[in-house]
């Protein structure tokens, strides 16, 4: 309840991540790729003197499309000691939460399943509530 | 006070520290004052501290100490061997006191009776000792008078958490790369000199910063030698051997953490040392050794490396019981071991479950070998090597990184992308279109030759997956020779070389660690990452390592060597930076001059050292640098030539063939020398080429005017010392002549020049030389000399 959240699209549906989570989001100039990590680490980029890995969200879901993200926006997160950058297609806003996260009965659809907290109602609507821990861990084939 | 008592631990820590080699260097001279001082003001300081902390049996045991070290200083007894045992007995309880006490432990009620007891047993005179020892504790009391004759000045310290240096250093990274990206924007906008000049010395200080920063990190070797006599003492009376100990490089310094690293591995190292090295003095004496083993600890530091060699002078590695043991132990068969050289053999000690320890000692011989040593070592990027000579003694050698996180690392690229190789792991950069390079396949496997040795190699893009082996290009490639600390070797295949770096390595997401590709990230200057490359981990992967271990043959020399006389050459950089060789009897001397001894012009190089003009050689392969020059000082016993070189690296011996060159001419042909492939200067074609008689045979003849005492006294040396002989009378004919402005009497034909010298600074107009224009002078005299030998 009254959660803040970083209110995104990916995969071209809205989605939140937890505001608390997230360092800052910013707009990626240039990923160096790394040949041989699986598709949906996109590389890593500088952020000062911090290397960090960027992660397609779209493909971390385990989606097919990579993230359509014109503005290259990502959500600058810290787990276990290691900085990320979610890319996501937008990144809008921040809203509160005017709910506690709940499960859909019948599910999301896969992929969202998986990486769902739940759904939660904001302003503009319910939106997904992803757990940036999966998001991490990437696609279920690899997280296996 | 939580604080207080961490300081009083962290300050008890130290001071036990310090106090173990004292006590150690004490027991050898007993006479030496200022050792007992410094036990003794250890001894009290902790019962000084201890009135604040309520530690009575701490406060006991160090008082008795102080006592009985208070009598050895005002003379009354004789520091003997069991006074300094029960001195360091007590040293050692108040370290295990300060251990469980930082721990928050209670102490245990362990009775401490026995050891003050030691303290007595031998001490004869304990009469007076009440009154007078008294005073003498308190004139001693305060801690922070500094102590009269000390031998190292204390520097003022404080005590930081690790945390906040590493916040601090990585703030400084970050100015660094603002810095970089402000450069870059200034260089875009144009010249702007109100803002260069301060953002130039923005630049300096913050280099100076990032220095200072980095030592901050930094602690001398002496912090890690100093611990270790105690050690060695012990251990040596424990198992009734003598041993000394001798440190040289004690002044290196080394991250704090890479200290701690390197603790345990010279322990081991130390402890192997002497309990089956160094023989009992009955035994040492019988092979015609001094009664007294000897350990030397000697450090160096070059570049970015820190090399510890550790030797003593003991029975050496039994390599005939090590490949026993090795047969034993099933880790190689007999007729593997037969096809091993001896180097080889002594390479066992490093395999995993050898000890050559007969029996388990209390010492050594616990199943926690050498290969532990070596993984730890390897762990934080050093490496380990031994030799050893058989009756002689064992000497370790060990290379460090200077810190934990910056590596020395070779930049290349694949596929338009850089990756950085740590540089401990390469041995060899050749280009894939050399002659001397030769692509085989055997199945799927690629090989290369290279000099008589065949090596499996694989291309970056292939094992990063950016392009398949069949559609590689072998011969554009880059070959990159890489020789694992297990000794396997492989060659991999680059688009380019880039260049020689020292990288701050980062850790990486476990998502690319899943990969095993890839040890790290780093940042370029330009604030763009770059991967760092975990070759053990690829060589691993792609079953280079354990399909070499079996069948060693397949990386062994083609042929073993035979015994060839060496020949004593000199490595030296040119000045293009490769390495060359030259003979080293040809070498006289090594000048360091300034850039205005040169004087080139078109093919005519010379070179001016203390007023003698050589001919110069060695400026074809590329510039002078802009100050200073080494120069090397070659003679073929007539004429000498100097060579002009960025660099003296080494002496070394020759001993293999010299491959002859057919098209260079200026080198004898090419040898190997530590496996590397040298050119060797050649000296017949040099002396033939630049080689002029020395010009003592005859001098160039100098007048000077005959009645003036000034022109004998001092610019007689002048000239002389440049090389010309002074005319011995008006007859003679001369190639300069010297005469004072106004002097026009003693103007003599027979000169082929004549300078004048003023006696006014101020230029007259009529070419006058101001007689104390020392340069002026000089010049003309080379002029001179120069013009007749061209």
């Amino acid at each position: 309840m009254n959660e803040l959240l970083l209110m995104c699209t990916i995969a071209g549906r809205s989605a939140a991540i937890p505001a608390l989570r997230v360092q800052s989001v910013l707009e990626i100039d240039t990923v160096t790729p790394i040949p041989g990590t699986p598709d949906y680490v996109c590389g890593i980029t500088p952020l000062r003197s911090q290397a960090l890995t960027v992660i397609d969200c779209s493909l971390a879901l385990g989606f097919d499309q990579p993230s359509n993200s014109p503005e290259r926006r990502a959500a600058v997160i810290e787990h276990d000691g290691h900085t990320y950058a979610l890319l996501v297609d937008a990144a809008e806003d921040v809203a509160q939460a005017t709910s506690d996260p709940v499960a859909i009965p019948g599910g999301l659809g896969e992929g969202w399943q998986r990486a769902a907290i739940g759904m939660v109602e904001t302003e503009s609507g319910p939106v997904v509530l992803v757990d940036v821990e999966t998001i991490i861990a990437g696609p279920p084939a690899l997280a296996a | 006070m939580d604080e207080l008592l961490a300081d009083f631990i962290a300050e008890t820590r130290e001071m036990l520290e310090q106090s173990g080699t004292e006590l150690v260097a004490w027991e050898a001279d007993p006479s030496d004052k200022a050792r007992i001082d410094t036990i003794f003001r250890f001894v009290h300081t902790v019962k000084g501290n201890c009135g604040f902390f309520d530690f009575p049996q701490l406060e006991r045991l160090s008082h008795a100490a102080e006592d009985a070290l208070a009598e050895c200083r005002a003379g009354r007894r004789e520091p003997d061997s069991a006074l300094v045992s029960a001195v360091l007995a007590i040293i050692d309880r108040i370290g295990a006191m300060t251990d469980a006490i930082e721990a928050g432990e209670e102490l245990d009620g362990k009775d401490d009776d026995a050891l003050i007891a030691a303290l007595d047993a031998s001490g004869p005179t304990e009469i007076q000792s009440e009154v007078t020892v008294q005073p003498e504790a308190v004139d001693e009391a305060g801690e922070d008078a500094p102590a009269k004759g000390q031998r190292q000045s204390m520097q003022r310290s404080i005590r930081l958490p690790v945390d906040l240096l590493d916040e601090v250093m990585k703030g400084v990274s970050d100015m660094v790369l603002a810095r970089n990206d402000l450069a870059r924007r200034l260089r875009e906008a144009g010249e702007q000199p109100t803002i260069d000049g301060p953002f130039e010395r923005l630049s300096a200080i913050l280099a100076d910063v990032r220095t200072s920063i980095t030592r901050m990190r930094m602690q001398r070797l002496e912090h890690l030698f100093s611990s270790l006599p105690r050690l060695v003492r012990d251990l040596s009376n424990e198992l009734g051997k003598q041993v000394m100990v001798d440190f040289e490089g004690g002044e290196v310094e080394l991250d704090r953490e890479m200290i701690e690293m390197v603790r345990d591995p010279l322990t081991h190292i130390i402890r192997n040392a002497i309990d089956h090295g160094i023989e009992k003095p009955v035994d040492r004496l019988k092979k015609g050794k001094r009664e007294i083993g000897l350990m030397r600890f000697a450090a160096r530091q070059s570049g970015n490396q820190i090399s510890l060699l550790v030797t003593d002078d003991g029975n050496g590695i039994d390599v005939d019981r090590l490949s026993e043991k090795a047969v034993a132990a099933g880790i190689y068969s007999h007729s593997e071991i037969k096809q091993m050289s001896q180097a080889q053999k002594l390479q066992l000690i490093f395999e995993p479950g050898l000890s050559t320890a007969a029996e388990v000692s209390s010492i050594s011989g616990r199943g926690v070998g050498m290969d532990v040593v070596r993984s730890n070592l390897e762990r934080v990027g050093g490496a380990i090597a031994v030799s050893s000579k058989p009756g002689e003694g064992t000497s370790f050698h060990l290379q460090l990184p200077l810190t934990l996180s910056i590596i020395a690392a070779l930049t290349v690229s694949s596929d338009g992308q850089h990756y950085a190789l740590p540089r401990s792991y390469i041995e060899e950069i050749v280009f894939g279109s050399s002659s001397s390079v030769e692509f085989a396949e055997a199945g799927e496997r690629r090989l290369v030759t290279f000099r008589g040795r065949r090596v499996p190699c694989i291309s970056l893009a292939d094992v990063l997956g950016t392009e398949s082996n069949e559609r590689c290009d072998w011969e554009s490639k880059t070959l990159v020779l890489i020789r694992l600390a297990s000794d396997d070797v492989f060659a991999l295949a680059v688009d380019r070389v880039h260049d020689h770096e020292d990288v701050v390595v980062k850790p990486i997401a476990p998502a690319i660690m899943a990969t095993r590709l890839y040890a790290g990230t780093t940042l370029l200057d330009d604030g763009s990452p770059m991967m760092l490359i975990d070759l053990p981990s690829i060589a691993q992967m792609r079953g280079l390592v354990g399909e070499l271990r079996s069948k060693p043959a397949i990386i062994a020399e083609t042929q073993d060597k035979e015994e060839k006389a060496a020949t004593p050459v000199m490595l030296f950089a040119g000045l293009d930076g490769r390495k060359r060789a030259v003979r080293l009897e040809l070498v006289r001397r090594i000048d360091t001059v300034y850039a205005d001894a040169f004087d080139i012009e078109g093919d005519r190089a010379q070179a001016v050292i203390e007023g003698r003009i050589f001919p110069l050689a060695g400026i074809e392969h590329g510039a002078l640098p802009a100050d200073r020059c080494r120069l090397l000082r070659l003679s073929d016993g007539e004429s000498e030539v100097v060579y002009a070189v960025s660099e003296v690296l080494d002496a070394a011996e020759m001993t293999e063939e010299i491959v002859p060159s057919a098209n260079d001419r200026s080198i004898e042909g090419v040898t190997l020398i530590g496996g590397k492939p040298v050119p060797l200067i050649d000296g017949h074609t040099l002396f033939q080429r630049h080689g002029v008689p020395q010009r003592s045979d005859s001098p160039l003849v100098c007048r000077l005017p005959q009645n003036s005492e000034w022109a004998r006294t001092i610019l007689e040396p002048l000239v002389v010392a440049a090389g010309y002989r002074i005319a011995g009378d008006a007859e003679e004919e001369a190639d300069l002549a010297i005469a004072l402005a106004g002097d026009t009497a003693d103007e003599t034909p027979g000169a082929r020049e004549t300078v004048r010298l003023r006696p006014d600074p101020e230029d007259t107009g009529d070419g006058s030389i101001y007689r104390y224009d020392r340069d002026g002078l000089m010049a003309v005299l080379k002029r001179v000399r120069t013009g007749r030998a061209a």
